[in-house]
């Protein structure tokens, strides 16, 4: 009775014509004028069927749509000022700019959009509203290795920045592959050396080179390289031509039409980048930067890929990690240039091996002896690098600069005095990475209660936190 | 969508997980295959070249009957490659030509240190071949689908055939291994059968 009831009643409110089935659902009809407004249009389940199906996520819209900038009146989602700070420019690589953040603003032929950054930098540039980073110490002497390098071979200008785990050395090859870049230098970047022995590109055995290919990170890597050198490319030409698979290239072909053949296409990609890297070595009009991060991945004795009898492929018989073995031992050698890696201080699938750590006088974290294990091809392909320590610190004053630049991006919640930055500075040790990361944006101090006296509810007079 | 043997491996799956849905082939050995082939670990179905796709099809077709992975030279380090003019054909050949002389330069060192090539040797002790070496290669004992399936109903049929304790327990529907009865027993009530598969 009682249920019947309250049913017809449920019937008497609803609108006339629609059906009491307890199935169907209805909503209260929005005012007049407004009734277009959120109409589905052009969908596929919007469609009124006959047969009330069940539920189906297939085609559902979803309730949370983004509204008109114009509609955002709240507060917090104001648009923000865009930080103001000096473009990175090789003018400023003066002692006196130690300290200092610069931005690296997008240009036409930008590294960072084309060859990509490491991870935990790409994840800190989408936080900031503007890719910057700031000059240390460092960075002038770093700076002064490659004016000299750039009237030398690469053979004698071979660096690999190492340090622990945080210390600002991806940072210190970006901003050194943005000073050769606005030096008018040829610039090859590798951000993540490591994709290119964990197995998660295709390698394909060529009896000629007797080395595995990967052509499809070569046909990536020749597009990378004419996106930001297309200038200096245009000006190269080989000089000797090149036939190969059905293509030829005649003498006088400039790098840029070269690289451009073999980034359209997989199957000549390899021997194009072979051959780019041969006409660059023979050229001596412009420097060439060759930048490694996750160097140390190509010094691992095994890699993640199994040859068809199933033994681990090494990094010596890949085509990609074989030709930076080879420029970063010597064996090649631009006519002018340098060659400058980066290691990764804290990964274990591909850690800093013997043979590295022997070459660079770095410590390492367990102790090993003559008898420890170690690799004579591998130890061929180290002869030669030096050790460019960065160091494992911020200065006060570089601290600061970082400090104020995420204050600016109201990156913090706690208010912005001298005591947070100097607690902040020395919970991370002055660690760039933990400064940032642990110190500014992981610090879960809030702004103090403000008292409000004049609200008649007690529980709300120490206002919101 | 890339079909091998009947069995339809959808785009999206990595091959290495995708090779799994066979019958007879598990993690270890699809890593194996595509170890063989030349298939990244990272690489999905719809990644695979024509190639690949037929190598495999026809190597799961008759695992027995595959030919033998050839060794491929790997270059040393101070190696400098031949011009990319060079043709393919041109290279297996000098490649031949250099393990022939090899081969030859080998025999003729044994000769003369009084020692038979090895060929002369197998022939020469008891008559009888040497036992040839159980490869560590599982790919030449590779058994999948039907072939697989017929070698466990012959292992249960050889067990009843003998009357052996397993025998007797697959013929109850009971478990064979030990498991207790008095509870549980579920599975093996419904699956254990003389003619399982």
């Amino acid at each position: 009775m009682v249920l019947a009831l309250s049913r017809a009643s449920l019937c008497r409110s609803l609108p006339q014509g629609t059906a009491c089935l307890p199935s169907v659902r209805t909503y209260a009809n929005s005012p007049p004028g407004q009734q277009g407004q959120f109409k589905i249009q052009n969908v596929k389940g919007s469609r009124k069927s006959k047969v009330n199906k069940t539920f189906s996520r297939k085609n559902r819209i979803g309730a949370f749509r983004s509204m008109n900038p114009s509609q955002l009146t709240v507060p917090v989602l104001q648009p923000r000022p865009s930080l103001s700070m000096p473009s990175f420019k090789p003018e400023l690589m003066t002692e006196n700019m130690i300290g200092q953040v610069v931005a690296f603003n997008q240009t036409l032929n930008d590294p960072i959009k084309y060859f990509g950054t490491p991870k935990n930098m790409l994840l800190e540039f989408r936080l900031l509203s503007q890719r910057c980073s700031v000059i240390r110490n460092i960075t002038i002497l770093t700076t002064e290795e490659l004016n000299s390098a750039a009237s030398e071979p690469s053979h004698k200008t071979r660096y690999v920045l190492t340090g622990p785990s945080g210390c600002g050395k991806s940072f210190l090859l970006l901003q050194a592959v943005q000073y050769c870049l606005a030096k008018e230098w040829i610039v090859i970047y590798i951000p993540r050396a490591k994709t290119t022995v964990n197995s998660t590109t295709t390698h394909v055995y060529d009896l000629r080179t007797q080395t595995y290919l990967q052509p499809n990170y070569a046909q990536q890597t020749l597009r990378r390289i004419l996106e930001v050198n297309s200038a200096n490319l245009q000006t190269l030409t080989m000089r000797d031509g090149l036939s190969y698979e059905r293509r030829s290239f005649s003498s006088g072909t400039t790098l840029a039409q070269l690289a451009s053949a073999g980034s359209k296409d997989p199957a000549i990609s390899s021997v194009v980048l072979e051959t780019l890297l041969t006409e660059l070595c023979r050229q001596s009009k412009i420097p060439v930067l060759l930048a490694v991060d996750d160097f140390q991945s190509i010094y691992n004795q095994k890699t993640s890929y199994r040859d068809p009898h199933f033994s681990a492929i090494r990094p010596y018989h890949l085509a990609i990690p074989r030709f930076i073995l080879e420029f970063a031992s010597g064996k090649r050698s631009f006519p002018k240039g340098a060659i400058i890696g980066a290691l990764t201080a804290a990964d274990p699938a591909f850690p800093v091996t013997n043979e590295l750590m022997d070459e660079l006088g770095v410590p390492g974290v367990h102790p090993r002896s003559p008898y420890s294990k170690r690799s004579k091809i591998l130890q061929e392909y180290a002869r030669g690098l030096r050790n460019l320590p960065v160091p494992t610190e911020f200065s006060p004053r570089e601290a600061a600069s970082v400090f104020e630049t995420w204050m600016r991006d109201n990156a913090l919640t706690a208010p912005a005095n001298d005591e947070l930055f100097l607690a902040k500075y020395t919970e991370s040790a002055g660690n760039p990475k933990a400064f940032v990361w642990q110190g500014i944006l992981g610090t879960l101090e809030g702004a103090a209660p403000v008292v409000n006296e004049s609200t008649s509810w007690p529980q709300l007079r120490e206002g919101r936190i | 969508m890339v079909h091998i043997l009947g069995i339809n491996l959808p785009d999206d799956q990595l091959a290495r997980f995708a090779l799994t849905s066979i019958y007879g082939v598990g993690p270890h050995l699809s890593h194996r295959l595509c170890a063989r082939f030349q298939i990244h670990d990272k690489c999905r179905v719809r990644d695979l070249t024509p190639f690949q796709t037929t190598a495999l099809s026809s190597f799961l077709q008759s695992p027995k009957t595959a030919l033998p992975v050839a060794q491929y030279p790997l270059a040393p380090i101070n190696f400098i490659p031949r011009p990319p003019s060079k043709s393919i054909q041109e290279l297996q050949a000098e490649l031949n030509a250099e393990r022939a002389a090899q081969k030859q330069k080998r025999d003729e060192k044994l000769q003369k240190m009084g020692k038979l090539p090895v060929e002369d040797v197998k022939a020469k002790v008891g008559g009888r071949k040497a036992p040839e070496k159980k490869s560590r290669d599982p790919l030449t004992e590779l058994r999948i689908e039907s072939e697989l399936r017929r070698e466990i109903r012959e292992n249960i049929a050889h067990q009843r055939l003998i009357g052996s304790y397993v025998g007797r327990r697959h013929a109850m529907h009971l478990p064979v291994r030990g498991q207790r009865t008095q509870t549980n027993a579920k599975t093996a009530r419904k699956l254990n059968s003389l003619d399982r598969w």
